[in-house]
């Protein structure tokens, strides 16, 4: 075959990939594997073996593992709590979010009309937009109204934030689906609501989880307006996280930060373990109409 | 589709949309031409054994009332974007008229809050785009040759680096870096130097900034150029070769350019997300040496004594006028395209 | 069951017109075909019956109502598209009933009426399969069983063969053209095919550019095709044109002249059908060296090029020559069209 590569090209490839895996999943494997430890072998001055054997863990708790940290931030911290407030707002965020932009979406995916042209634009730039310079728009606004700290308010924050990604991811996934399928549902009898719900989104489930997928990332990945919009007792998990480097770091307790930062990345892993085609298909479906 | 089937679907939508975004960047417009209300002050004279003294103190009843009727603070037009922490234009003008050569312009700008954070939010917008982008490329061409049964599990760590919140990637890669972290420690050692750290050296903290988007910002371009390659026709390919192309030639010939309209999309969304860097700088704490448009706007907000709407606007609506000028080529060419069609 | 009348539809996008002041009665239960090529406007005229596409000036009455600004479901018509539009979620069963179910049919009608569309089509054993397990042929024939399961005013087909192969679309062609004898509901047929169109239809119309260029039977329109444009869009192979000049009743062009014709003096193009005019050995209106030989089976195509086109004619199927022979064709006064040079249009002789 003359598609053999010379020996020297093929070693040069492995080589690069090899070096890249270990530069994307070291860190990841290294700090979930050191927060099993005490804080004095995750961060050891004199040998990262400390790190993997755990020698100080031993002396410290007996054993070479310890669950000190998870102890430390999911009880004496209660990090439960900003868990289950996360679980709210991607929940929420996720639903609204595809239940406004699917049908925003169709609209803009199905109308050759100027304006549906001019919105989609708006939406780009609104994209461009950097989150913080809008929530510094909602402060003083949402403090007049009273309005500022709980999650509703957030949640219906972060779904407008989300609209212009959705839209256009969402109206990429409609463009693919073919016009014929909503015109023969209107000549057959069906309002356009009803070719829209009976006809395309029942097609159009693939496209929906993905685009569900990415708004869920896009909530919870959030810092930026969760951190600025929550008030103490209503915040998710990423503020949270944040506020125990402010207070936890100086009592010498980087331990609980690192075990929350573990959760915290354990459903990400999940998700890329069950979701990976949706998540390369929804990056890719706004490469190819982009 | 009609007008008024379109406006019933798009409404929640572009409801959502107005309120949201629309809205505050008006809030935020109007809120930069106000300052904080200047403290009220009283003048009470408490009279002891030894004689009266008089004492002036802030008149905090008086102060909540005037916070209560004038929320935004008090009009001060354009000083805020004019004082020394945002466009400085006393200082740089003063810096301008007399100083000692270019690096003593640069050295004395790089003093000032907004040029400093102006500095590196572009240096990582164009530092970090090319250089992800060639590494998403590279993994891309590498991941395209290893056999089909392996290329899942490598995609998947592939994956990894990005969707990662950010603030957790910037977190986990700061606590490496630690001068007790195995890559900070490690690096004390390659370069004998025991007090080599974040903290410590600005250079440092801008390279492993840098490192950090490039870490997290590769794999989108790898997925999309990836992507993209499975869609190279395979035609022109095999034709390429039949002509007497080699390997280099092909990649330089026909892949490149089948992938450069997904890089030009690559190239713009990487850009407007590297613009509002943000994250990385909290995770990092690397405030010290490093900040970024995003970070000044976000420190106005959190400052201890109370929050600087006024100030957070003024840094807000520059870097909104930056976004539009990043996006300018576009929206120029669409505009153009767009006319082009209806004509 | 119903006529459709279009009284000067127009469609325009800013400045391009699409259709242009299209006028045309159709008769109840007329197969009408709208053909012509491809950006002509026919398909955008069906979509504007359909309610899918608004016109932008004119009235469409479908029967006695006037259905401009109507919904596509309040005009009682139903459509065939081109890439059948079958619904991939729903079963080829549950694809036949779906216009029964939003229409709200009583729902002890749908099984008998399903059956009664299916056995019309020969869809029996495919009930239960999705579209994706059918063959361009079968799905063609979900999307016709869907379109009469419902008895409608009108049938609107939109070039809904021009997706399958040779063999088979000649097969359909035939079902189609039966299905409407059975039915006799008024059908408007749109393609490009000229052959569909003349096997099909009551009544063609022949559209260029968003304008009506002829309206008759199949018969008028490749008898007596009324411009250039509809003498060369419709037969197989496209009827003969030389541009030549009549100077004193005599067509002269560069290597053919024909004698005799009643008509003014000036600039004109002939025209002739490939099966009209014969090669013969001497005294031929054609003389020039043979262009190509191409062999059909029934007959064999002779062609020449004169006057800067290329002229093909019809010989016996055992006919031989050799490419650059010299050949001598004869065109009867009887087969000859005029048409004027400038405007296309047919000169009446």
């Amino acid at each position: 075959m003359a598609n053999t590569r010379p020996l020297a090209l093929r070693g040069l490839t492995t080589g690069f990939l090899a070096i890249w895996l270990i530069a994307a999943l070291f860190p990841f494997a290294w700090t979930v594997w050191g927060s099993f430890k005490v804080e004095a072998d995750f961060f050891s001055r004199e040998s990262w073996w400390f790190a993997i054997e755990g020698t100080r863990t031993q002396a410290q708790t007996g054993g070479s593992f310890t669950l000190a940290g998870y102890e430390g931030a999911w009880i004496k911290n209660e990090f439960w709590k900003p868990v289950i407030n996360t679980l709210i707002v991607t929940i929420c965020v996720t639903c609204i979010s595809l239940f406004v932009g699917t049908l925003g979406g169709y609209a803009l995916a199905r109308s050759g009309q100027r304006y549906a042209f001019w919105i989609l634009i708006a939406a780009l730039v609104f994209r461009a937009m950097p989150h913080i310079t809008l929530v510094s728009g909602y402060l003083l606004p949402f403090f007049q109204l009273n309005i500022w700290g709980v999650l509703p308010t957030t949640i219906v924050v972060l779904v407008a934030i989300n609209q212009p990604f959705t839209l256009w991811m969402l109206h990429s996934f409609f463009l693919s689906i073919p016009k014929d399928l909503d015109e023969s549902a209107l000549v057959d009898g069906c309002t356009r609501f009803q070719a829209f719900r009976m006809v395309i989104m029942p097609v159009m489930w693939p496209g929906v989880v993905t685009t569900g997928l990415f708004s869920f990332l896009l909530a919870y990945n959030d810092f930026a307006v969760t951190s600025m919009l929550l008030s103490q007792d209503n915040q998710t998990m990423i503020p949270k996280i944040a506020s125990f480097l402010g207070s936890i770091q100086n009592e010498g307790n980087v331990m609980y930060a690192v075990a929350a930062v573990v959760s915290a990345t354990v459903p990400l892993f999940v998700l890329v373990l069950f979701f990976q085609r949706q998540i390369v298909s929804g990056l890719t479906a706004g490469a190819v109409k982009g | 589709m009609p007008h008024r089937a379109f406006f019933a679907f798009i409404f929640p939508s572009l409801l959502a949309m107005v309120l949201f975004i629309t809205l505050p960047i008006f809030s935020v417009l109007v809120q930069s031409f106000y300052v904080e209300h200047d403290a009220i002050l009283t003048t009470v004279e408490s009279c002891g054994p030894f004689g009266c003294d008089s004492e002036t103190k802030v008149d905090t009843e008086a102060m909540a009332k005037l916070r209560a009727d004038a929320p935004l603070g008090k009009f001060a037009g354009f000083s805020n974007y004019l004082n020394r922490n945002h466009l400085a234009v006393a200082e740089v003008g003063a810096i301008f008229s007399d100083n000692n050569g270019i690096g003593d312009i640069g050295a004395r700008l790089m003093n000032l809050p907004f040029y400093r954070a102006l500095a590196f939010t572009l240096a990582y917008c164009f530092f970090v785009t090319p250089l992800a982008m060639a590494l998403g490329f590279a993994v891309a061409l590498a991941v395209n040759t290893i056999p089909k049964l392996l290329r899942g599990p490598t995609i998947f760590v592939s994956l990894l680096p990005m969707i990662i919140t950010p603030l957790v990637g910037s977190l986990i890669l700061s606590w490496m870096f630690n001068p007790a972290g195995i890559l900070g420690a490690g690096l004390q050692h390659l370069t004998g130097d025991p007090t080599l750290s974040l903290r410590a050296s600005p250079a440092l903290t801008w390279a492993v900034l840098l490192l950090y988007g490039v870490w997290t910002n590769g794999p989108f371009s790898f997925v999309v150029f990836y992507a993209g390659l499975q869609s190279v026709p395979q035609d022109t390919l095999e034709s390429a070769k039949m002509d007497g192309a080699t390997r280099w030639q092909s990649v330089r010939f026909v892949i490149i350019p089948h992938l450069m309209p997904l890089a030009t999309f690559v190239a713009l969304v990487q850009l407007m997300d590297n613009f509002r860097v943000f994250e990385p700088i909290v995770g990092f704490s690397a405030e010290a040496n490093a900040t970024s448009l995003s970070w000044l706007v976000y420190n106005d907000l959190v400052s201890q004594d109370s929050a600087q709407f006024g100030s957070a606007g003024a840094t807000s609506v520059i870097t909104i006028i930056g976004v539009l000028i990043l996006l300018a080529p576009v929206l120029l060419r669409t505009w153009r395209d767009f006319n082009r069609k209806v004509v | 069951m119903a006529q459709i009348r279009l009284v000067n539809v127009c469609k325009r996008w800013g400045s391009y017109v699409g259709v242009d002041n299209f006028s045309l009665e159709i008769a109840d239960a007329e197969f009408l075909v709208l053909l012509g090529p491809s950006g002509c406007g026919k398909t955008t005229t069906m979509r504007m019956i359909a309610g899918l596409e608004e016109s932008t000036s004119g009235e469409i009455w479908i029967g006695d109502r006037m259905v401009n600004g109507m919904e596509p479901k309040d005009r009682d018509i139903s459509m065939v598209f081109q890439s059948y539009g079958l619904y991939p979620n729903l079963t080829v069963y549950e694809n036949i009933r779906f216009p029964l179910r939003v229409r709200n049919v009583p729902k002890a009608e749908h099984d008998a009426r399903v059956m009664r569309a299916a056995e019309m089509v020969e869809l029996g054993p495919l009930l239960d399969r999705r579209p994706a397990a059918l063959s361009g042929g079968q799905r063609q024939r979900v999307a016709l069983a869907r379109a009469i399961v419902r008895e409608p005013n009108a049938f609107l087909m939109d070039e809904p063969l021009s997706n399958l192969d040779a063999k088979l679309r000649v097969s359909t062609r035939a079902q189609i053209k039966n299905l409407h004898h059975t039915l006799k509901t008024t059908t408007i047929y749109v393609t490009h095919d000229q052959i569909e169109a003349m096997t099909l239809a009551d009544r063609v119309v022949v559209m260029n550019k968003g304008q009506v260029q002829q309206v008759g039977t199949p018969t008028e329109i490749y008898d007596r095709p009324a411009n250039t444009f509809v003498a060369s869009f419709i037969g197989s192979p496209a009827m003969n044109l030389i541009p030549g000049h009549i100077a004193g009743g005599v067509f002269g062009a560069d290597g053919m002249q024909v004698a005799n014709l009643a008509a003014a003096n000036g600039p004109v193009t002939l025209g002739f059908r490939a099966e009209d005019a014969q090669v013969v050995s001497d005294g031929g209106n054609i003389q020039a060296p043979v262009y190509a030989m191409e062999l059909l089976g029934d007959a064999t195509l002779v062609s020449v090029r004169i006057a800067g086109a290329l002229v093909a004619v019809r010989a016996p199927k055992d006919f031989r020559i050799d490419i650059g022979a010299p050949l001598q064709i004869s065109v009867p006064l009887s087969v000859v069209h005029l048409f004027d040079a400038s405007t296309g249009a047919r000169i009446a002789l």
